[in-house]
């Protein structure tokens, strides 16, 4: 039976016009929520061509789109358990992300000491009969107060160097003994949190992969981001009706020029088109980025994309910000198009920062691609017990 | 060919290229031509043409050529920017075949193409004058009619390979306008004074035209219809070659990096270098990017061609300065040296960013091309 037919005979069995949890349960034990995720985890092991197609199958059949969960949060949480994870696990977690009882996660991976030198995290998590008892301090959280679970990096052993001491687990965010707190940011938003975790006990079936292989467990779950990530870096083609990109990409620009009366100032059209310039070959290297993932299963360029886009935003923004002169010196949210560019001035940072520095990229980046040598690190090898936490210096000599 | 992949077929013919240049155009051979008038050799040149049946790639069979696309013309450029070969690629192939194939001048072409296909006509566009404005006020020069013959007098600057050009394709004002004449270079009243250059792998010269017999190409007053297109391919053209030469640049520094020891490691290992190659490595692929989507655009006839072009033109010349400047800055005292080749790649890239206009003129030149 082709997989039309299957999907669609499928579908006329079991839809009945209601999207609760009991059907998207049967949605789940059918494979149809992670058709691309194989057998034993939820899925039918199709190809992701193929996955694309059964969203189009049960959407043009009036039904919902079977692997929207996934594509939220599921695939990001899921798959280091798809991969990695117990057949217990996966039964316990996986069927919770597919059918919407855990429609969000967040990630909890940098702590205050370490945000760079993320293996040189401090959480420590100590077996206890059939559970881990945790402490320690998360931030940076996106969501974590609306998340119903998160991955969780904590270190299991401290007499091995940073890297071979870590685990990744799920935690039910109902857990006793987590605290979320917002960050306000330099913006007087609050889109970050910490989160305190204080005898958190998390059941020792709850680790994915084996103990103090978390390191790499971890790359699993980025991959599945930095993927995320180069669809967005992918796009080119036009919609119809549209002008192309090369035409089009920088209307914002142009449009805050024109407003401003500046639209005929040379210097001012030299920093449109050099931004310009950056944003199209930033889309052209992701495009080249997917084809070349599409072909040889990687990519060089896939990594290049987060880069290159701090100054697109940074010179954008700040661009934009000139352009509207004396306005910028206010930042009341009534005036909103003007409150928007001081707004994403500030946010431009989190480009630079986030997700690991553009510092910390371009060592990734020289090393990595370019094949550089690693520079010196004083921790190298040495049992973490031992090494210098990362936080704040003091002067051991005093 | 879509964007951003080459097919089995080009991946070959790229080695086949790699391998062309990298013997007939290695460091030792550069050196040595560079320091001759000029700067290259007609047997190479036509062994280039006849074995690689690079010359005639993009002309078509009528005319002699391979009939290929400009696809495949594409990678010949980006190659041979990786060695710095000194071949009159772009005053012949690039400049003089678009002129001819864009003027609609059918004897003209029946006459010219299949020599420079066959690689035995050198040929060039005596595009600019003193000014060095690379636009339509660059051409002063009159044209003057007596009966049925034209006659040129005045002097083309910045000439590529206007020393060794067998025909010179010389653009002078017309009653009706810019016009684009064919001038035999060794014609009475032809005078060619090799430049003295600061990329001695680009030979250029001034071109004084005192009476000298012109015939016209295409028709009276479309000379600057026909040199716009030009341009355009000319900057989608030398973009690629900036790419590869970019590419090379890298490859040279990231070879430093892993081999120089000082304070007892690789200084490769030293974050102060490494971000700055991370960055010549972004550079480096975006000019590709550019590059590789400008030529997309011709090959496609798109109409965003002319906008990729200046895009692509602008782009390449300051990734190709950035990636050779930094090349030498990596390489420290040596990267001073005559002997050490950065230099070379970094007057090549010089040469290129004034070349056809720099990046200021294309930026310039994009924000007409959105219409603002």
């Amino acid at each position: 039976m082709s997989l039309e037919d299957d999907a669609r005979d499928w579908i006329a069995a079991n839809w009945k016009g209601v999207d609760d949890l009991d059907y998207r349960n049967k949605v789940v034990e059918a494979g149809w929520a992670a058709p691309d995720w194989p057998v034993d985890a939820y899925g039918k092991g199709l190809s992701a061509a193929e996955a694309r197609l059964v969203s189009k199958l049960f959407t043009a059949a009036g039904a919902p789109d079977p692997v929207r969960n996934k594509a939220n949060f599921g695939a990001l949480m899921g798959n280091p358990i798809v991969e990695k994870g117990s057949d217990a696990l996966k039964r316990k977690v996986l069927p919770k992300l597919l059918n919407g009882e855990w429609e969000r996660g967040c990630l909890l991976y940098s702590e205050p000491g370490n945000g760079s030198d993320l293996a040189g995290l401090q959480t420590k998590a100590e077996r206890d009969g059939d559970e881990y008892v945790v402490n320690g301090q998360k931030i940076w959280t996106t969501g974590g107060h609306l998340a119903q679970m998160a991955l969780l990096l904590a270190r299991t052993n401290w007499d091995v160097p940073k890297h071979e001491g870590i685990s990744l687990f799920v935690l039910d965010m109902k857990t006793p003994g987590i605290e979320v707190r917002p960050i306000k940011q330099m913006t007087g938003e609050q889109d970050f949190n910490e989160v305190f975790l204080t005898d958190v006990r998390v059941p020792a079936e709850n680790i994915i992969g084996a103990e103090n292989e978390g390191w790499k467990v971890l790359q699993i779950a980025l991959k599945e981001e930095r993927r995320m990530m180069g669809i967005e870096l992918g796009r080119r083609d036009a919609q119809p009706g549209e002008r192309p990109a090369i035409f089009s990409m920088s209307d914002d620009l142009i449009e805050a020029a024109r407003s401003a009366g500046r639209l005929d100032d040379e210097a001012i059209r030299q920093e449109i088109m050099k931004n310009h310039s950056w944003r199209m070959v930033n889309q052209w290297n992701g495009t080249r980025a997917m084809r070349e993932l599409q072909s040889s299963g990687g990519s060089s360029l896939a990594s290049l994309g987060k880069l290159a886009k701090s100054r697109i935003l940074h010179q954008g923004w700040a661009l934009r910000f000139k352009l509207i002169g004396a306005k910028g010196l206010l930042y009341d949210p009534a005036d909103k198009a003007n409150y928007e560019v001081d707004n994403q001035l500030m946010w431009a940072f989190i480009n630079s920062i986030g997700g690991g520095s553009d510092q910390i990229q371009r060592n990734i980046i020289s090393e990595r691609i370019l094949g550089l040598p690693k520079g010196h690190e004083a921790d190298r090898g040495i049992p973490f017990r031992d090494v210098r936490k990362g936080g704040t210096f003091t002067d051991e000599k005093k | 060919m879509a964007f951003g992949v080459f097919t089995e077929e080009q991946v070959e013919f790229r080695k086949i290229a790699r391998d062309f240049f990298e013997t007939k155009s290695s460091e030792k051979e550069v050196r040595r031509l560079m320091a001759t008038e000029d700067g290259f050799e007609r047997a190479t040149w036509q062994q280039f043409a006849q074995e690689l049946g690079a010359v005639g790639i993009a002309i078509p069979e009528e005319y002699g050529g391979q009939g290929f696309t400009w696809a495949e013309l594409g990678i010949i450029l980006e190659e041979a920017g990786r060695t710095l070969f000194g071949g009159p690629l772009l005053s012949t192939v690039v400049l003089a075949a678009t002129a001819l194939l864009e003027s609609g001048d059918e004897a003209a072409k029946q006459k010219y193409l299949p020599g420079i296909a066959a690689g035995e006509t050198v040929a060039t566009v005596a595009l600019t004058e003193e000014s060095g404005k690379w636009d339509e006020s660059g051409i002063t020069t009159p044209a003057t009619k007596s009966g049925d013959a034209w006659t040129i007098s005045g002097a083309k600057h910045f000439v590529l390979d206007g020393a060794t050009a067998d025909l010179l394709i010389v653009p002078a004002r017309t009653e009706a306008g810019v016009s684009l004449f064919a001038v035999d270079g060794t014609a009475a009243g032809v005078t060619r004074t090799p430049s003295i250059t600061l990329d001695q792998t680009r030979k250029l010269a001034v071109v004084t035209l005192d009476g000298a017999p012109a015939k016209l190409i295409g028709q009276d007053g479309a000379g600057w219809e026909i040199l716009q297109r030009v341009y355009d391919v000319a900057a989608t053209a030398l973009a690629l070659e900036q790419a590869g030469g970019a590419q090379a640049a890298l490859d040279m520094s990231v070879a430093y990096l892993k081999a120089r020891v000082q304070f007892g490691q690789q200084i490769g290992a030293f974050q102060a270098l490494k971000h700055m190659a991370a960055d010549v490595l972004i550079e480096v692929e975006s000019a590709k990017s550019a590059a590789y989507y400008a030529l997309d655009a011709l090959v496609e006839g798109s109409e965003e061609f002319p906008l990729a072009a200046s895009l692509a033109k602008a782009y390449c010349s300051e990734a190709y300065v950035t990636a050779a400047h930094q090349n030498i800055q990596f390489h420290g005292g040596m990267g001073f040296t005559w002997e050490v080749p950065a230099h070379l790649y970094y007057k090549r890239a010089r040469s290129s960013e004034v070349l056809f206009g720099d990046a200021d003129y294309h930026r310039s030149a994009m924000a007409t091309r959105m219409g603002i």
